[in-house]
């Protein structure tokens, strides 16, 4: 007999989200399952009728984890609309505090919010810490070939600041803390400690257990150090400050006052020195055993979903300052990580997967349905809007009364929008990225940068080392985190390589940070005036989109990450379609209905960023809509 | 249970030296007297430590990121030795449970776990809210575990110890908050009727958290100001401890973003700063343990301490009625600067002061 159970809130994400799902239980089996946004807080509607030039600030604010992303696609979006280009240092300053973003939420993500679907305190308690530290040494020894590809591109880091720590004594030191807490029976942040009796936590030997919960510890203390860009640059993390036309931060070689000067700059070094060990030595290597183990030992190729189908990004890393997005695109030649691009189908290797590379022409396509979420729009539910266009009206009148049981799909369950890409839903994140760079360069489509280059090698490197091929591996739940590591790696070497670049320029004689000649609003003339800015958040492809009108916003719509995975389904002239997070749901088994770890572990691995609840329920007496995640793609 | 932190201490193999340069560093923090060390040892030493529960409403868990930065003490020191933080959104490894038992939503798992945590230490905990509350569309603007998060900010009130509002959104109502106000979000502090300490900022500075829930666990309730905010953090306006103010006093300012003045590292009043108006840490303490904060960075302060501070802007707007300093330099140096002066020769502080009052005034709901 089957369980109805309601996991809320799902924890280790940010923000309030619902998940609901129906569990064949003889199977093990997800058949149905709901993704639901449950809060609002109306910053598009807020930022209507406000100073453009501080529109960043607000954005900002859409999230406190990935801090800095939201600023940046503002004052893209700002500068797109009022044809503002940044000079080259701000340009090379924005990409350092984004490749920082990337290195620190990253490694936050799997240690802090992630780790604890695949560890546990308890089993930890188990190990032996000789054998632990016999382990770290052979982790390093077996995957250690992938730390190959980090480069110090600045040539200024003399050693390793950070390395694991394979002694027995590091190893008891920690277990012993874990048992003070375990035995105290104040578990804190571990409790309660039922939790931990999911069979799924036996999979790894207790040793793995030990080693990770002794890195989410050192890494819980490192973290901090890696953010320290954008506290030079911005000023405070989170929520560093930003400029429309560049940064804040001028620099100046003749004054100690100076926001960015040698000794400024040599905090920057450090922290991007250690990010480069912090994610080569612990981060990478920790994820490598564990993806090893459960796809090579336990067959676990769960929650590839939507990927498998098609995947959307929009590129990033300029090298040298780009004109705009929208008139002559010019970003588009200047990026240097070219997941600028829609790639179907990637589920039968790269050779046959459709590529299609998203550049301005593209922009057109956008557009968001408001058919399942909490929305009215004034020309009718049923139509999409594109961005420019788009309309944030709130419907209570449709929001369910409290307290909830299940939601209904048949009508509106979320706070999310439903963005579409020519007219199909797309999975956006890390994953998305390499399969579209992956594919873009295999294929010929893409000049490789250095950036592209190092996407195909990491991704052929683990392949080898895995032994599956790319196409297995990476269109599953570990895929996904491991995807999320590698660009990690990627970011560390990104902040090292625009540091040199900084370096270089501020040594030619160039220390302009802003193109102040727009700050004045009475240059900006009159009229209406439409922007786009994009980047490549953590978590995904994100837009903002823009309208002023003289000198104040008149529409301003943020397109983000986690709208794209977790957005509710739709229904249009290609069917019954789905987002990443319900169509991966349905791909994930369950073993457990009152602990459904397994969900857990698949939604975590699009690092979600709202709060969120999970329904399990079975099919007993509740009607089961079927959705073919597969029927969309017949395009 | 309840072990002190001395008795954690030594089961983690701290040494007492150890465990006294702790007590001392912390009594530096939390801006303390020295001779007040011996004190923050005993209350170490004989105080239990104190189960937290960290509410999340309309938020970007932006100051539980915030808190995470803390290197005084650290985060793994907080979480693991000075506080047990039972009911979090974040950090915490399990979820909330609920399941369908006689028609009935059984809470188990964490929300299983908070309501256990709730009953076994009432009275005793602290609680602690990040974000704000809407009261729009009878709260459903915010629904956690399938029921309005207004609801287990009420309830969860009427047990605890001791209510702190984490960020400006707990205590002002926050982004949410700001014209128009599409969700009705309002703070906390409109919905409870207990003692609350504010502590604004978005986010506020790690070690300000930290800080203020150190002196609670230490020795309960920290001074106050008359808005709730302690008085050893948002005592000063950023402006009285920046170190940017000689340039203030002496008339020379940035103009434009990156202008010579910027790279001199000037004052950034006439493009906006709210350091003048704004009480906070970030001219003291700083960020990260001292390395910077927005003005150190070439940015003018936008005030997110400060009440309403989203509605004051444009932020590159020169506040108004503040007077321009004349007192350090002679009217040939001043130049474009003392040709903005409007005012008298009054006391700028006093000004300032005056003006910061008025505008509370305004801002009262």
């Amino acid at each position: 007999m089957a369980k109805r159970v309601v996991v809320d809130p799902v924890t280790r994400i940010e923000g309030h989200l619902r998940l609901e799902v129906t569990v064949d239980e003889k199977q093990n089996k997800v058949v149905d399952a709901i993704s639901s946004a449950t809060m609002w807080r109306g910053i598009e509607v807020i930022l209507k009728n406000r100073d453009p030039r501080d529109a960043w600030a607000f954005a900002q604010r859409i999230c406190g984890v990935c801090t800095t992303i939201h600023a940046l696609a503002s004052v893209r979006a700002v500068e797109d609309a009022l044809d503002i280009q940044i000079p080259k240092n701000s340009n090379y300053i924005r990409n350092i505090m984004l490749a920082t973003l990337y290195v620190h939420d990253h490694l936050v993500h799997f240690y802090h919010l992630h780790a604890l679907d695949w560890v546990s305190p308890v089993e930890a308690l188990k190990a032996d810490p000789v054998k632990t530290a016999e382990l770290q040494k052979a982790v390093i020894q077996k995957y250690g070939k992938i730390v190959e590809l980090a480069k110090d591109y600045t040539g200024l880091k003399a050693y390793a600041r950070k390395f694991p720590k394979a002694t027995p004594a590091y190893f008891k030191a920690v277990q012993d803390k874990i048992k003070q807490i375990v035995e105290s029976g104040q578990l804190g942040i571990f409790a309660p400690a039922d939790w931990w009796g999911h069979p799924d936590y036996k999979k790894l030997p207790p040793e793995v257990h030990l080693m990770a919960i002794a890195h989410y510890l050192e890494m819980l203390d490192t973290q901090r150090e890696l953010v320290i860009p954008h506290v030079v640059f911005g000023g405070k993390n989170p929520h560093p400050h930003y400029l429309v036309g560049g940064m804040n931060c001028s620099i100046s070689m003749d004054d100690g006052n100076a926001p960015v000067n040698a000794a400024r700059l040599g905090l920057v070094q450090t922290a991007v020195e250690i990010a480069l060990d912090a994610i080569n030595y612990f981060y990478i290597l920790d994820l490598l055993a564990i993806a090893d183990i459960y796809l090579n030992k336990y067959n676990w190729f769960y929650g590839g979903g939507l990927a498998k189908e098609r995947v959307l990004g929009f590129g990033d890393f300029p090298d040298e300052p780009y004109k705009d997005f929208s008139k002559t695109g010019d970003y588009w030649n200047k990026i240097l990580y070219h997941s600028n691009g829609v790639v179907h189908n990637f589920k039968e290797g790269w050779q046959k997967a459709k590529y299609e590379e998203f550049n301005k022409d593209s922009l057109e396509h956008v557009a968001e349905y408001v058919q399942h979420s909490f929305y009215h729009y004034t020309v009718g539910d049923n139509k999409p809007l594109h961005p420019w266009e788009g309309q944030t009206i709130p419907a209570p009148e449709d929001v369910p009364p409290t307290p909830w049981k299940f939601l209904d799909p048949n009508h509106k369950y979320s706070y999310s929008k439903t963005p579409v890409y020519k007219g199909l839903t797309h999975e956006v994140g890390p994953l998305a990225r390499y399969i579209v760079t992956y594919v873009g360069v295999k294929q010929g489509h893409i000049k490789p940068t250095w950036v592209d280059e190092m996407v195909v090698k990491q991704i052929d490197m683990v392949s080898e080392m895995l032994g599956i091929p790319a196409e297995k591996w990476m269109l599953s739940t570990v895929g996904r985190t491991v995807a999320r590591g590698l660009e990690a790696q990627l970011g560390a070497n990104l902040n090292s390589y625009f540091l040199k670049k900084l370096y270089d320029n501020i040594k030619s004689g160039d220390t302009q940070v802003a193109n102040n000649t727009k700050f004045d609003p009475s240059t900006w003339g009159p009229g209406k005036k439409r922007g786009v800015g994009m980047t490549e958040a953590p978590r995904g492809a994100l837009s903002h989109w823009v309208v002023i009108n003289g000198i104040t916003i008149e529409n301003y719509q943020a397109i983000v990450p986690t709208t794209w995975n977790v957005a509710p389904r739709i229904k249009n002239e290609y069917g019954e379609q789905r987002a990443a997070y319900e169509a991966a749901m349905l791909d994930t088994e369950v073993k457990v209905v009152k602990e459904p770890l397994e969900i857990l572990r698949t939604i975590h691995s699009f690092d979600p960023c709202l709060a969120c609840a999970t329904h399990i329920y079975n099919s007993d007496g509740e009607e089961v809509t079927s959705f073919n995640v597969n029927s969309a793609c017949a395009v | 249970m309840g072990k002190t932190y001395w008795e954690a201490f030594k089961e983690a193999g701290i040494s007492r030296r150890e465990f006294l340069k702790f007590a001392t560093y912390i009594t530096g923090l939390m801006g303390l007297a020295p001779s007040m060390v011996p004190k923050v040892v005993e209350a170490l030493e004989t105080k239990e430590r104190i189960p937290v529960i960290w509410l999340h409403g309309l938020e970007c868990t932006g100051c539980t990121e915030s808190f995470i930065r803390s290197n005084a003490p650290y985060a793994s020191d907080l979480l693991l030795n000075v506080i047990t933080l039972e009911y979090d959104e974040t950090l915490p490894a399990a979820a909330g449970i609920l399941y369908e038992e006689n028609g009935k939503m059984v809470r188990s798992g964490l929300v299983g776990h908070l309501d256990k945590v709730v009953e076994e230490y009432k009275g005793k905990y602290i609680l602690v809210y990040e974000g704000g509350v809407p009261l729009g569309n009878d709260g459903r603007y915010c629904i956690v575990a399938g029921r309005p998060y207004k609801e287990d900010v009420i309830e969860l009130a009427k047990h605890a110890a001791v209510l702190m509002s984490v960020g400006t959104c707990a205590s002002w109502g926050g982004i949410q908050a700001a014209r128009p106000n599409p969700t009705h979000s309002v703070p906390v502090s409109d919905l409870v009727n207990k003692p609350l300490i504010k502590v604004p900022g978005c986010p506020p500075i790690p070690e300000v958290i930290t800080g203020t829930i150190l002196h609670l666990a230490l020795f309960g309730m920290p001074p106050l100001d008359d808005q709730g905010r302690p008085k050893q953090f948002f005592g000063n306006r950023i402006h009285d401890t920046c170190y940017r103010r000689p340039f203030f006093n002496a008339g020379q300012f940035v103009e434009k973003p990156d202008d010579d003045a910027a790279k001199k590292g000037w004052c950034l009043y006439k493009i906006g700063c709210r350091g003048p108006t704004t009480y906070a840490s970030c001219g003291n303490l700083r960020w990260f343990g001292g390395i910077s904060y927005p003005i150190q960075s070439g940015a003018p302060c936008i005030g997110c301490a400060d009440k309403n501070f989203w509605d004051k802007g444009p932020f590159f707007q020169r506040e108004k009625g503040i007077v321009l300093p004349n007192v350090e330099v002679d009217a040939d140096k001043v130049g474009v600067a003392a040709a903005a002066v409007t005012a008298g020769a009054l006391a700028v502080h006093a000004i300032a002061a005056g003006i910061r009052h008025a505008g509370e005034k305004d801002d009262e709901h």
